[in-house]
């Protein structure tokens, strides 16, 4: 009889406690469908409202003024140029001190203050970049120029490279350094010809993000690049880029610069996104 | 004093057969020499005052339960320890005479004449022919003909050519793992070293390719001096000529191998060896 | 026979450092060129690391030293005044400063709660074939750069919300004392509440993919020991889990907030750029970053560069104190996982 009570008792509050959990597993079921979702909404917005637009012309034409015909020829140029640019200069620095932080500084306090400072760049506001380099560029220069821009974009490329180079290499199994040391190897050949090897997928995995990450930033570029209606290899002079004819283009009244902003804008992401996903796969193989 | 299980017991000392016949430390050169040596990890005194010979041309064993720093004593004789930091070590390590721990010392040179093997099987992330001609291109400029000449007989040395010859080319991580420590001590020979450190060389293989290993140790002694850390007692009598018991740091009996396995002076060594402790 | 070799050490006097037999010529040469090598290679990798420090230095200097005019002139007054008027080069921050703090705290209390619910999923819930792909679906959101989630946010959500949801809550809430304020006048599409539902978005994967790794370091020993107690999943999850995971998800949570901070495009878009602080969420207003995107390139006069510029350091400022709080946590998360 009491137990039977203490049963049913049991019985109330373990449905309460199903029901509870039917709750919370029915809202995190939704709240994943709900990200998705976006995730497709965004991307079927840019497939459907980009295929209007979308034509030969816009790898072949400059950008036209309102109202006439004409491409994305400058902007795709521009931003190629500024981010390869951006990289080259990037990427060495970034490796080189990923490869300090992991071998010759990785037992120096100083490391943890680098990984520290670095992990603030990562995350910092590409905006304020733009504004450090219009201080130490642009306006002792007296004008807007790709080179800024590309400097800019740099400065993005170094945190994420240092991030994954110091990650990757520190993957390193230390049986392989004590290995080669053991051979005679002096510390930077071992570098060179072990640790660069062995970590290699995932040091390109690094340049790969860094390089999606700055394809797709228009902010840095604002005031240092600028924009330009023209295509131009001088480097000393500004440069269009898809960001900032986007943003430009789809702030504008004209439907046939907004037409234009949505083509860049999905030439743009699926770029950024097949970059992300191939860094992925490449990062996934290692495994 | 606690009885640990014992992982490789020796069950009948008595009618082991002993590998070598008694030898004796006179007339011997003496290629490494370690004097009141102790070494610190961090404040912990992991060796104690240890002095002991490696003599010219013979095997040197190490034995003794883990953590008593068999494995530590040999880090030292090529000051591999150095990578680490708050690892120090103080008194004197003689190779030929000179102190491999005074300061000013080449720590590469050291390291290219004092070869090491390690535990696991370490094939670099490359072709099998690259891992062995990669430490001699260090410290030679051969042309290709007498680099494949030491490639081929490095490997022949570590009698592992036959196994490899039709795939220099491929990588050394898909050898299997008796095949990988061959490659691993081939590739040590093959910067012609004088003293060659194996560190429990065999404790990750199969016993078909220990046994391997074992030949291997009793050819090439004719041509290097060698110390081996084993934490197997047949290992050691097998292959050393002179064996060192270690306990907590200290070492405390240094002998013949076979006298050591017989007739060992010290209780502790005796302890060991009958498998009262391990 | 003696059972140790004892000879006096003092025999050996140490005459040269270095190790060597007699080290032939062409020896010699390649190690001192190994040496050098090395020597240089490690100079090199050095200046490299201390370039990342200095570049951060750089970066607060160059600040300081654009924002400086801005500050002498307004003083304190900067920080508190709404007013923002070229013209007169008068310049406050307070209504950047309120929207981008208002922005990104409302994102917040949307985003945390779904990227959780979303963790759960794909940790608790989702069959192991399907987490890989959902979990990179998430995080290709983080992927996507944020002037498409501007222009999307103009074109789609800003349109969206103004004829479907705005009227609704302005309807919903128009009698309810302190929310009517809150949701109060014409639907104008763009605003506050657009701009924290983007950000939303944006920090989301951010949240989602930090509490994936905190929440998978749990033991599965710890989660196991509760399901054996009969516990539900929701249980395991609020009473283990998240426990044990907290300092990790708040670290994760302030990585987020510093990325909604800072963000530039995506507000620029769809916050309507007023310079006033309005008490209702549907207001335009607007935050320091896309003041800052807005203004910058017109603006002409050195007062009102570097009132931009001052607003940038104080943007600096911000994220700086919430990103270094947040890696603080996370590295005192992975010690504690390097110890165990």
């Amino acid at each position: 009889m009491c137990m039977s009570q203490t049963m049913s008792a049991a019985n109330g509050l373990y449905a309460r406690r199903r029901r509870r959990n039917g709750v919370v597993l029915t809202l995190s079921f939704a709240a994943t469908a709900v990200g998705l979702g976006i995730l497709v909404l965004i991307l079927g917005t840019l497939v459907v409202e980009s295929f209007r637009g979308l034509s030969m012309k816009v790898f072949t034409e400059m950008t036209p003024p309102p109202g006439a015909d004409g491409g994305l020829l400058n902007p795709i140029m521009g931003s190629l140029i500024m981010t390869v640019l951006g990289v080259i200069m990037g990427t060495p620095i970034g490796i080189l001190a990923g490869t300090y932080m992991a071998e010759y500084g990785r037992f120096n306090k100083i490391t943890h203050v680098i990984r520290f400072i670095n992990d603030i760049l990562l995350s910092a506001p590409s905006i304020i970049i733009g504004l450090f380099i219009y201080e130490l560029v642009v306006a002792p220069m007296g004008h807007f120029s790709g080179f800024a821009g590309a400097l800019a974009l740099a400065v993005l490329v170094i945190p994420v490279v240092v991030r994954t180079t110091e990650d990757m290499m520190n993957l390193v199994p230390k049986e392989l350094r004590e290995a080669s040391s053991a051979l005679g190897m002096p510390r930077a050949s071992m570098i060179a010809h072990i640790s660069y090897r062995a970590a290699r997928a995932g040091m390109i995995t690094g340049v790969l993000l860094a390089i999606a990450r700055i394809s797709g930033e228009t902010a840095p570029l604002l005031f240092t690049a600028l924009n330009n209606q023209f295509f131009s290899w001088n480097l000393n002079a500004p440069m269009a880029s898809l960001p900032a004819v986007i943003f430009q283009f789809a702030l504008s009244p004209y439907a046939d610069w907004q037409r234009l902003a949505w083509v860049g804008a999905m030439i743009i992401t699926f770029a950024v996104l097949a970059l992300s996903i191939l860094a992925r796969a490449l990062s996934g193989s290692r495994k | 004093m606690s009885i640990q299980s014992m992982e490789n017991p020796v069950t009948h000392i008595p009618n082991m057969t002993v590998g070598h016949v008694g030898e004796s430390a006179v007339g011997k050169k003496e290629k490494v020499s370690v004097r009141g040596l102790n070494f610190f990890y961090g404040t912990n005194r992991a060796l104690k005052n240890i002095n002991v010979p490696l003599y010219e041309g013979m095997v040197t064993a190490f034995i003794g339960p883990s953590g008593c720093g068999k494995s530590t004593l040999l880090r030292i004789l090529n000051r591999i320890y150095d990578l680490y930091p708050n690892q120090r070590a103080a008194g004197e390590v003689l190779l030929d005479g000179k102190n491999i721990l005074a300061p000013g010392v080449d720590i590469n040179l050291l390291r290219a004449r004092v070869g090491m093997v390690f535990q696991k099987p370490t094939p670099f992330p490359m072709t099998i022919y690259e891992n062995i001609a990669f430490g001699i291109r260090l410290y030679e400029s051969l042309s290709k003909s007498e680099l494949d000449g030491r490639v081929e007989s490095s490997l022949r040395r570590a009698a592992l050519w036959e196994e490899v010859k039709d795939k220099l080319n491929t990588s050394g991580l898909g050898l299997s793992g008796g095949q990988q420590q061959r490659l691993c001590i081939a590739r040590t020979v093959a910067v012609k070293p004088e003293v060659i450190l194996l560190d429990e060389p065999c404790s990750a293989l199969d016993p078909i390719s220990t046994a391997k290993i074992e030949e291997l140790i009793d050819e090439l002694k004719s041509d290097y001096t060698i110390a081996i850390v084993t934490h197997n007692m047949q290992q050691a009598a097998r292959v050393s000529n002179f064996t060192a018991f270690m306990y907590l740091g200290e070492l405390i009996e240094f002998d013949g191998t076979d006298k050591i396995f017989t007739t060992p002076s010290d209780r502790r060594t005796q302890d060991y060896i009958t498998g009262r402790f391990g | 026979m003696e059972p140790m070799e004892k000879r006096s050490v003092s025999d050996f006097a140490i005459s040269n450092a270095s190790v060597a037999q007699p080290v032939s010529a062409s020896l010699a040469k390649a190690l001192r060129r190994l040496r050098i090598n090395d020597k240089v290679f490690h100079s090199i990798t050095r200046a490299a690391a201390f370039f990342v420090l200095f570049l951060l230095s750089a970066i607060v200097v160059s600040l300081i030293i654009g924002a400086a005019p801005a500050l002498q002139k307004f003083g304190f007054g900067f920080l508190t005044s709404e007013r923002w008027n070229p013209v007169t080069e008068n310049f406050g921050a307070f209504a950047p400063i309120y929207g981008t703090i208002i922005t990104s705290l409302i994102a917040m209390v949307i985003a945390v709660p779904i990227g959780l619910l979303i963790t759960l999923f794909l940790t608790e819930l989702c069959p192991m074939w399907l987490r890989r792909p959902i979990g990179i679906a998430i995080e290709l959101l983080a992927g996507i750069p944020s002037i498409i989630y501007g222009i999307w946010g103009l074109f789609v959500l800003a349109p969206f919300l103004q004829a479907h949801v705005q009227p609704f809550l302005i309807d919903l809430f128009g009698n309810v004392p302190v929310l009517s304020t809150l949701f109060a006048g014409p639907p104008y599409g763009i605003g506050i509440l657009t701009s924290s539902l983007i950000l939303a978005i944006m920090v989301l994967p951010f949240i989602t993919s930090i509490s994936r790794d905190v929440f998978e370091a749990v033991p599965p020993m710890l989660k196991e020991a509760a399901y054996g107690l009969g516990f539900t999943t929701w249980e395991v999850v609020r009473y283990v889990v998240l426990p044990y995971a907290r300092v990790g998800v708040i670290g994760g949570v302030m990585l987020g907030l510093g990325r909604a901070l800072g963000e530039t495009m995506a507000v620029t878009f769809v916050i309507g750029n007023a310079h006033k602080v309005s008490s209702s969420l549907l207001a335009p207003g607007t935050t320091i970053a896309s003041t800052i995107a807005n203004e910058f390139t017109e603006a002409v006069g050195d007062i009102y560069t570097s009132s931009l510029i001052a607003l940038g350091l104080l943007l600096f400022v911000i994220t700086f104190t919430v990103l270094a709080a947040a890696r603080f946590m996370l590295m005192k998360i992975e010690r504690r996982q390097g110890c165990a």
